[in-house]
């Protein structure tokens, strides 16, 4: 293994492992409490969502031939904003969800999968080219993104303060119980993606040539597209859309350590993973006394990084 | 049972305008069939045909069954395609790419990289194993793409102009190299502009040469035919001139007809 990908593993378990010692001080009970319920169930949910974006992001890079393309690129985030709206609406009336599930999730993981799905079974219809799957994806966004406008136009001010508040994603809970919801989706979605690099690195040669080599591209675009969806619907239903991880961060690691879908796949999950809790670590501490959303420092620390990879490439 | 493409009839017609019109034509393994033709004959359609990169009517069969039927690692198994266009500009290795290429086989990485290399050589170029393929210059790009169509080890080979952006040294090598893969017993249909490269893959008078125009079969010769430069002068609608050179027969396309 090359040294460079070596030494951004070890900084990245580093980041993650001495994330939750970073803030205000752990002195008795209270500390305890506080790494052990709150801090480090949050730095594994971080990992495991930043991983997720980050993996799916690369994937639909490569299945799409468009460095633009990410989780919401295919209406994943826009169907779940919808979702959310819709059951921030409804929630007085619907009342708890079985299993104690929060309705705010359940009903943004059904938008988000339904939506994502549509693109997914369009792109394997085998005639679909990739643009046109592109183009259904910003479509079906636009179409989510104006039905959530309408609803919100007829929420009142609690509501509407509780749907922003949840379309800036968050990652603060108490326990093990979103990670527990979510890691099954991530670890389908995660095997399933890596499971597929072989015929990722030959679609990065061109949808034309990896058919020629024996790439079956309507199935294993409409596979990564679904199962992606899968994963990120998890993600953003209990955290909401945390902004530009799953495409900057593909970026980030193509630079570092090159495009080879075997080192590019997995080294796109782990500095995932490491950028969210990096970026989580400093939206808990940045401001004292009070939190700022992630989405808005993954954003504000992710694109001027990604502006000067760059600006220094040879 | 030797590989063989057949294509019976076939017609391809895309948004109104036919670009196929009942083609027939045959190659098997240890056969060299060469595809000439105009711009626009419809000699990549066919290739792309070939593939199942679009629709066609009639048959296309591979070892004899629809190539509709045949699935994606088993066609990759018996045709090899080495398209025109230029190859990624993402930032991917040569190594790498010519490895992808090998996505038929069950194989470790360490197996794929081997055979990748063993092509590399092959096709000249093993120096450029750990570059940036979007750092090679066109002619070495195209020496990478036909690594990359080594690798796949399918029997039958479709050529799609691979002397393009080559200059005359590595375009003579490129044939020469063919030549030696034909008669090891692959089968090759290569579309050609330029009729006397294929004099660098040898024996000439088993080359078969089929001329294609606006769609159509217009005519299936040896290249050793003393008739040639006048079928090819009606397909291209210019006058080809026949000079001895040495043992070699050259087509000198001339003044306008």
């Amino acid at each position: 293994m090359r040294p460079r990908v070596i030494l951004i593993l070890v900084a990245c378990v580093a980041v993650a492992v001495s994330a939750p010692w970073i803030g205000g001080a752990l002195e008795g009970e209270s500390g305890e409490f506080i790494l052990q319920s709150l801090r480090i169930p949050r730095v594994i949910m971080a990992c495991l969502v930043g991983a997720t974006l980050s993996l799916v992001g690369a994937c639909y890079q490569t299945i799409l031939a468009n460095p633009l393309a990410a989780p919401s690129t295919v209406g994943t985030t826009a169907g779940a904003t919808l979702g959310a709206l819709v059951a921030v609406l409804a929630g007085s009336a619907l009342g708890g969800m079985p299993g104690g599930m929060p309705i705010v999730a359940v009903f943004a993981f059904v938008a988000a999968l339904g939506v994502s799905l549509f693109v997914a079974a369009l792109a394997g219809s085998g005639r679909a080219r990739v643009n046109d799957v592109l183009l259904a994806g910003v479509a079906i966004s636009l179409a989510a993104g104006a039905v959530s406008a309408g609803l919100q136009f007829s929420a009142d001010e609690l509501q509407l303060y509780a749907a922003i508040q949840w379309s800036l994603g968050h990652l603060p809970q108490v326990g093990y119980r979103g990670v527990l919801m979510i890691a099954p989706f991530v670890a389908i979605t995660g095997g399933v993606l890596l499971s597929q690099t072989r015929a990722l690195q030959s679609l990065a040669a061109g949808e034309e040539r990896a058919h020629s080599q024996g790439v079956n591209v309507a199935r294993v675009r409409s596979l990564v597209l679904g199962v992606g969806a899968l994963g990120v619907a998890a993600c953003v239903a209990w955290c909401g859309p945390i902004a530009f991880v799953g495409l900057i961060v593909p970026h980030i690691v193509r630079l570092s350590v090159g495009s080879s879908r075997r080192i590019l796949l997995p080294m796109s999950a782990v500095m995932g993973a490491a950028f969210l809790v990096a970026c989580d670590t400093a939206a808990r501490n940045v401001l004292p006394g009070r939190e700022l959303p992630v989405g808005v420092l993954t954003a504000g620390i992710g694109a001027p990084l990604l502006v000067w990879l760059v600006a220094r490439r040879k | 049972m030797a590989a063989e493409l057949s294509f019976n009839r076939v017609g391809v017609e895309i948004s109104g305008k036919r670009l196929l019109q009942d083609v027939s034509l045959r190659v098997s393994e240890g056969e060299f069939v060469a595809l000439l033709g105009p711009n626009g004959a419809g000699k990549t359609t066919l290739f792309r045909a070939a593939l199942g990169l679009l629709r066609a009517s009639g048959e296309v069969l591979l070892n004899g069954r629809p190539a509709r039927q045949v699935g994606g690692r088993e066609r990759a198994g018996i045709l090899a395609w080495l398209p025109q266009q230029a190859l990624v500009t993402e930032a991917l290795s040569v190594l790498d790419l010519v490895a992808g290429a090998r996505f038929r086989f069950s194989e470790s990485r360490r197996n794929a990289e081997s055979a990748a290399r063993d092509a590399l050589r092959q096709a000249g170029a093993e120096v450029f194993a750990d570059r940036i393929v979007s750092t090679l210059s066109g002619g070495e790009q195209q020496r990478v793409a036909v690594a990359a169509l080594l690798a796949q080890e399918a029997p039958l080979l479709l050529l799609d102009e691979p002397a393009n952006h080559l200059d005359p040294a590595h375009q003579v090598s490129l044939y020469r190299l063919f030549g030696e893969l034909w008669r090891a017993g692959r089968g090759v249909l290569c579309i050609s502009h330029d009729v006397n490269l294929l004099s660098h893959v040898g024996d000439a008078a088993a080359v078969r040469v089929v001329g294609l125009a606006q769609g159509q079969v217009r005519f299936e010769t040896s290249y050793t035919d003393a008739d040639l430069p006048g079928k090819l002068g009606e397909i291209f609608g210019i006058h080809f001139e026949s000079v001895q050179a040495g043992s070699r027969r050259v087509l000198l396309p001339g003044a306008g007809v």
